[in-house]
């Protein structure tokens, strides 16, 4: 790690005011919450900032609060603490089950709600010091001409990672807000509004400005007789992020859907949302049929590259099996 | 069978430095601290290929903290155990690999180590490289060493490998059919948890090196003679080692790099990879790709097996690039041709059984693929050829495969679970698989001094290193046992030149029947001299008499008995044996240990997700030791299959020639849940030139491993994956929901 | 690093205090560094310039305070500050689970924490275990059931196990296999150390 400045503020406002002062300063300055995933970055000094702003040291930013409409998330809740919670185990299994399937126990442990929407790609060019990619500021996506076996089937170029939380696409498929701290006060804005496709700017993965930061995420309930699904395929049950995974809600009645959302993760540089495919489940009776033709309208777009092929086929296959499983 | 009863021999025994393993005091080569110690890191080369034209550190020596730098153009140390057929230097140039070592800095902290490598600036030329070891041997293919890429023979190995018996043109012509097939295995590193770290100190002319080695005799032969000292000027010590696999074996370069920066500051230095380094600075196990030819009698019988395979050894040749899985079957003609080869590379050499898995992958894949051919159930094409005579013509000093089979496949319940590959449909398919495999069982060098104290306990001092494998408790096990004198009253002194007696090295599964035997030996030696100076206290001859559990006794009257430490009060220091042992098998026989492993698997056709849900090793190791380790032996050799079957390989970039996965992350290395119970059979064996007719139990648990889940996989899915790992995208192309 | 000489407390200055000796030497007896009251602890590090600070933590229930680098792990300060060696480090990059250590009651990897993040925080590592000779029942289950092979991933599985008994004394085999898989075993023994981890459940 090359050397920085840890600072410990006290406040979300000292936090703002802080990053305000350095940004102002051309200083790199990063926002650090869990921590675990950043870490690593600096240690093979793909991240190299001057100053560290721990967010740890601000009360307050970690709690779950329950009312009628929902649930309240601050930043700093670990992902032990959201999957253990005894409320969203009753009320949103399945967005349990996704934080219990990132990482691993010690990282659920270390890191936060937050961290998990924000951290930086898994891409094994992006995290090598050797590859000056797209999104380090290089000339080129890597992947193109790589190894792209984990990368974008839908939505990608210039650059082709993918998002690697697990939270982003249940939370997505919640409907769920994110509320950001930033110099001109707090704003709050659909999370699927959160994330950056690499065609609007292939340096980022959200549109935080480098003086904000996540105070919260709220979720609302789904309408009664919703039913969700987090499913998660990968190569080992511990650390690996999702190879695919589809995160659904569907509203159904008498075996027919009224309402569904159904959002991959693993396969684009955003949570991806297949809107086409919830408007076509959209009343429709959901048997295997219905199923399948779903997901094969949700991967309508998908353009594999030379090596993920197959993932159109996993997305598609676990797809099927979570709109199955709805009704 | 000559089988005896044991005292400690052949039960469960907890190893005898548990209380250090489990409560952090065990010292491992990175928890040594020394007063005023630096700390070292290593620059690598970012090309695959290229002339160093300058190297300048004048930036890098600028930074408060820095105390020195080495590398080509100011040291020229040979590394001896890193070049086979080449001689490889601590600091090459030309570099060959992405990886390739170009200078080393103490510093004052790791940070400012770390600070300074960025201030390094050397200027390369960049030289055509090769990846690909099929292409390496082209003729047009660019040349990593004068002679070409085929790795020639220095006279202590030939290039290509070449072994034959019998007639293979006889034997196709006496084949009904003749099958051929390639199957492809990647590099995979050894990936021991313990990063590679070296201490080392200079006390005026007399080196000390804290390794984390496997074997210190020879890790100080090769410091020794790297850096021109006597022997009796090089100490090496290792009292815990977080494992190797067969690449900590002997001194490695970081090992000379810590002892030059030492020597150049005169401060003790402390030289760590970081893990990107252990996967690429290091090696891992080499590639294959194995074409066979294999003839067969309508039964099943082979007749003729020829095996055409070209290994990567990357940039350096460590060690052989040889392929033995075809060790275990009855081949009455045979021909092999390995050809060794070298490429732009992370340099391939051991990891535990070097030569096997991933040819027994490959060979009983073909069979378990001809058996389905020709309407045979595995279960009789593997038992019908299981090998008898070795190469052809051998005696085996013990063999028990055959009881592995049986064994093994009653406890899977085999005969009820098989079904035609393919059968299984829908969704979750199940499927059930085996392999044969084992290892060689050799006989060599050992030393061992036991000293009995007149108290009547005991020290065993031998230059073993426990690597993981329980090689401390063995030993003294083994001299409990051939002493009489009870485990809890033995003491080891082992890991430590200075102290302790030659000792082969943790390496080739030969500690417990080379070191082992010279215990025994030594043993034998103390006892003599204590029946000498019991004989006169029991009133009986020396060879009247019995040691057994501390007590001295007439073997014709036990009753006629006293405690050890009674018999010998009359010592006043102790009694020292000692023994130096070189056995060897018969002319014409050969030593080996067998297994054959069993699984089943349930795959996923949704995701291309394979679940191993359950595991049968059944081994063939003669006389166990102690069933305690031995057991996690096999389970361990197991799981380390199982990621080579389902997920590892070292990725290479094509267009950068960069390793992209060099991290626990995404090389994949298996984790708890991926792993079931794996039940382990010891089958009544026993060696009649092993120690108490013990044979090897580490290396070959891994030997059948990757085969048969590769095996099961086809028998759940019906199609047969020629290339390793069998990731899920490969499943999932393969098969159709 | 050059030694500092501003208003902060440079290393060296430090470590003169204490009366450890040279730079070079990264040991500093535990003695020397406990903290006279063991629960009073600044919610603020005190900021020195280029990245030092003093932090103060609890470590097996003895209060410490150490200057530190801000970019050293907590693992490298246990294991070169406090000389608590016993957590291993295999990866230093949360991939491995060799140093992982119990931090407020939770299970966590200490080469992913900042020593300068650990300021008040109760941290427990594989030295905190025993008392004394005596071990605690997960350690004495890991002897008897042959849990280390190499022994490097050791104390990590043993301080996942320990975190999970603290939370849950009865766990099912699937429970244990899941709060020890943030924890490798290239040696393999998963079988061991999830058995371990349930006998010392039961001889509780």
């Amino acid at each position: 790690m090359k050397s920085f400045e840890n600072i410990d503020p006290k406040s979300v406002k000292e936090a703002v005011g802080l990053l305000q002062k350095f940004a102002s300063q051309k200083k790199d300055a990063a926002v650090v919450g869990g921590g675990s995933e950043y870490l690593q970055l600096m240690k093979v000094r793909v991240a190299t900032p001057d100053y560290v702003v721990n967010l740890k040291t601000i009360p307050g930013l970690n709690y779950i609060k329950e009312d009628g409409a929902g649930f309240r998330i601050g930043a700093l809740t670990t992902l032990s603490e959201l999957e253990e919670h005894k409320g969203v185990q009753e009320k949103l299994l399945f967005l349990s089950q996704a934080a219990g399937e990132a990482a691993s126990p010690q990282i659920r442990n270390a890191g936060t709600v937050a961290g998990n929407l924000c951290q930086r790609p898994f891409c094994w060019y992006f995290r090598s010091a050797s590859h000056v990619c797209l999104r380090k500021g290089g000339e080129v996506c890597y992947s193109v001409a790589g190894d792209n076996r984990y990368h974008a089937i839908l939505g990608g170029g210039p650059s082709y990672i993918v998002h690697p939380s697990d939270l982003a696409p249940a939370l997505v498929a919640l409907d769920a807000k994110i509320k950001i701290a930033g110099p001109a006060g707090e704003k709050t804005m659909p999370l699927e509004k959160f994330f950056v496709s690499p065609q609007v700017n292939a340096r980022r993965e959200n549109i935080l400005g480098p003086a904000d930061i996540v105070t919260e995420i709220q979720v609302p309930l789904p309408k009664s007789g919703s039913k969700g699904f987090y499913y998660k395929a990968r190569e080992r049950q511990a650390w690996d992020h999702a190879i695919v995974s589809v995160a659904t809600v569907v509203q159904a009645s008498g075996g027919a859907a009224r309402d569904a959302r159904v959002v991959l993760g693993g396969v684009a540089p955003v949570p991806w949302r297949a809107a086409k495919a919830e408007e076509f489940l959209r009343g429709k009776k959901i048997d295997d049929g219905a199923a399948q033709k779903a997901a094969e309208i949700a991967l309508e777009g998908a353009r594999p590259m030379k090596d993920n092929v197959y993932k159109v086929d996993l997305a598609k296959n676990l797809l099927r099996r979570a709109l199955v499983a709805s009704v | 069978m000559a089988q005896k009863e044991f005292s400690v021999v052949g039960k469960a025994t907890p190893r005898i430095d548990g209380f250090e393993r489990v409560t952090g005091k065990a010292e491992y080569t990175g928890d040594v601290q020394l007063p005023s110690m630096l700390c070292a890191r290593v620059l690598r080369s970012p090309h695959p290929h290229a002339q160093i034209l300058s190297i300048d550190t004048s930036k890098a020596e600028k930074l408060p903290g820095v105390k020195a730098i080495v590398h080509s153009f100011n040291t020229q140390v040979q590394w001896a155990s890193g070049g086979l057929t080449q001689k490889r230097m601590i600091f090459n140039n030309p570099v060959r690999y992405v990886g390739d070592a170009v200078a080393a800095v103490a510093a004052t902290d790791r940070y400012i180590a770390e600070d300074a490598l960025e201030l390094i600036d050397v200027k390369y030329e960049k030289l055509p490289y090769v990846l690909d070891a099929a292409a390496a041997l082209k003729p047009d293919a660019p040349k990593i060493y004068p002679k070409g890429n085929l790795s020639v023979g220095d006279g202590r190995v030939t290039a290509p490998i070449k072994e034959e018996w019998g007639s293979v043109e006889k034997g196709f012509k006496e084949a009904d059919k003749v099958f051929e097939d390639t199957y492809i295995s990647k590099h995979v590193n050894n990936a021991q948890m313990e990063r590679r770290v070296s201490v080392a100190k200079w006390d005026g002319a007399k080196l000390t090196v804290y390794a984390s080695t496997q074997g210190i005799s020879n890790a100080r032969g090769d410091i020794a003679k790297a850096l021109d000292l006597p022997l009796s000027r090089v100490r090496v010590i290792c009292k815990y080692m977080g494992a190797g696999f067969g690449n900590k074996n002997q001194a490695q370069d970081y090992d000379m790099m810590a002892a030059v920066l030492s020597k150049a500051t005169a401060q003790p230095v402390k030289l760590e990879f970081t893990r990107e380094d252990d996967f690429i600075g290091m090696h891992g196990r080499w590639a294959s790709e194995q074409h066979y030819k294999v003839g067969v009698k309508k039964d099943g019988t082979i007749t003729a097996v020829e095996l055409n395979a070209i290994t990567n050894m990357g940039a350096y040749r460590k060690q052989s690039g040889d392929l033995t899985g075809c060790d275990f079957y009855n081949i009455p003609n045979y021909k092999k041709i390995v050809s060794p080869t070298h490429t732009n590379t992370v340099v391939a050499a051991n990891y535990r059984a070097p030569a096997y898995p991933q040819s027994v992958y490959g060979f009983a894949s073909m069979l378990d693929q001809i058996a389905f051919e020709l309407g045979i159930n595995p279960y009789d094409m593997f038992l019908k050829n299981r090998v008898r005579l070795s190469k052809g013509k051998s005696q085996f000093s013990s063999n028990a495969m055959e009881a592995c089979i049986v064994e093994g496949a009653k406890r899977i319940g085999w005969q009820e679970k098989w079904h035609p590959p393919g059968a299984s449909k829908g969704v979750k398919r199940h499927g059930i698989g085996m392999a044969l495999g084992g290892y060689p069982f050799r006989l060599g060098l050992g030393a061992a001094t036991i000293r009995v104290n007149r108290d009547a306990t005991a020290h065993v001092i031998v230059g073993v290193v426990d690597i993981g494998t329980g090689a401390k408790s063995t030993m003294a096990i083994i001299a409990s046992e051939a002493l009489g004198i009870p485990l809890d009253q033995i003491q080891l002194a082992s890991g430590d030149t200075d102290v302790t007696p030659y000792s082969i090295g943790e390496s080739s599964s030969r500690t417990t029947s080379f070191t082992g035997t010279a215990v025994i030996a030594a043993a034998e030696d103390v006892r003599k001299q204590i029946f000498i100076i019991a004989a006169p206290e029991l009133k009986a001859k020396p060879e009247e008499l019995e040691l057994k559990d501390g007590i001295v006794f007439l073997k014709a009257d036990p009753t006629k008995k006293l405690p050890l430490a009674k018999a010998i009060h009359k010592v006043e220091s102790e009694i020292i044996g000692r023994a130096t042992t070189n056995p060897a098998l018969p002319e014409g026989t050969d030593g080996k240990c067998f297994a054959a492993h069993f699984c089943e698997v349930e795959v996923d056709a949704f995701t291309g997700q394979v679940r191993l849900t359950r595991y049968v090793a059944a081994h063939d190791s003669g006389t166990i030791i102690n069933r305690l380790t031995a057991t996690s032996q096999v389970k361990g050799g197991v799981v380390q299959g199982l990621g080579m079957a389902f997920t590892e390989e070292l990725l290479i970039d094509r267009p950068t020639a960069v390793p992209i996965n060099p991290n626990y992350r995404d090389a994949k290395v298996p984790t708890h849940l991926e792993v079931p119970e794996i039940e382990v059979i010891f089958v009544d064996s026993y060696d009649p030139y092993g120690p108490f007719g013990g044979k090897p139990v580490g290396e070959p648990p891994i030997t059948p491993s990757v085969a048969t889940i590769a095996n099961a996989i086809f028998n759940a899915t019906g199609k047969r994956f020629k290339e390793l790992p069998i990731t899920p995208d490969k499943i999932l192309r393969a098969v159709q929901v | 690093m050059e030694e500092k000489k501003g208003k902060g407390v440079s290393r060296r200055d430090f470590l003169k205090r204490v009366g450890a000796g040279s730079v070079g030497a990264a040991v500093i007896s535990k003695g020397l560094l406990d903290a006279p009251t063991v629960e009073a602890y600044p919610t603020e590090s005190v900021q020195s310039p280029k990245g030092r600070s003093i932090v103060s933590l609890k470590v097996n229930g003895k209060a410490y305070r150490v200057e530190v680098q801000h970019r050293q792990t907590l693992a490298e300060v246990l294991r070169d500050e406090l000389g608590l060696t016993g957590t291993r480090i295999g990866c230093d990059r949360g991939e491995c689970g060799a140093c992982t250590v119990v931090i407020d009651g939770r299970n966590m990897y200490s080469c992913s924490q900042l020593a300068v993040w650990m300021n008040g925080k109760d941290i427990l590592t594989i030295e905190g275990l025993a008392k004394g000779d005596k071990l605690d029942p997960i350690q004495q289950a890991f002897i008897e059931h042959d849990g280390p092979q190499c022994g490097f991933c050791t104390s990590g599985q043993i301080m996942s196990g320990k975190a999970l008994l603290m939370r849950n004394p009865n766990p099912t085999d699937a429970q244990a296999r899941r709060a020890l898989s943030g924890n490798l075993c290239r040696c393999g023994n998963y079988n061991r150390e999830v058995e371990a981890v349930l006998a010392a459940a039961k001889a509780r």
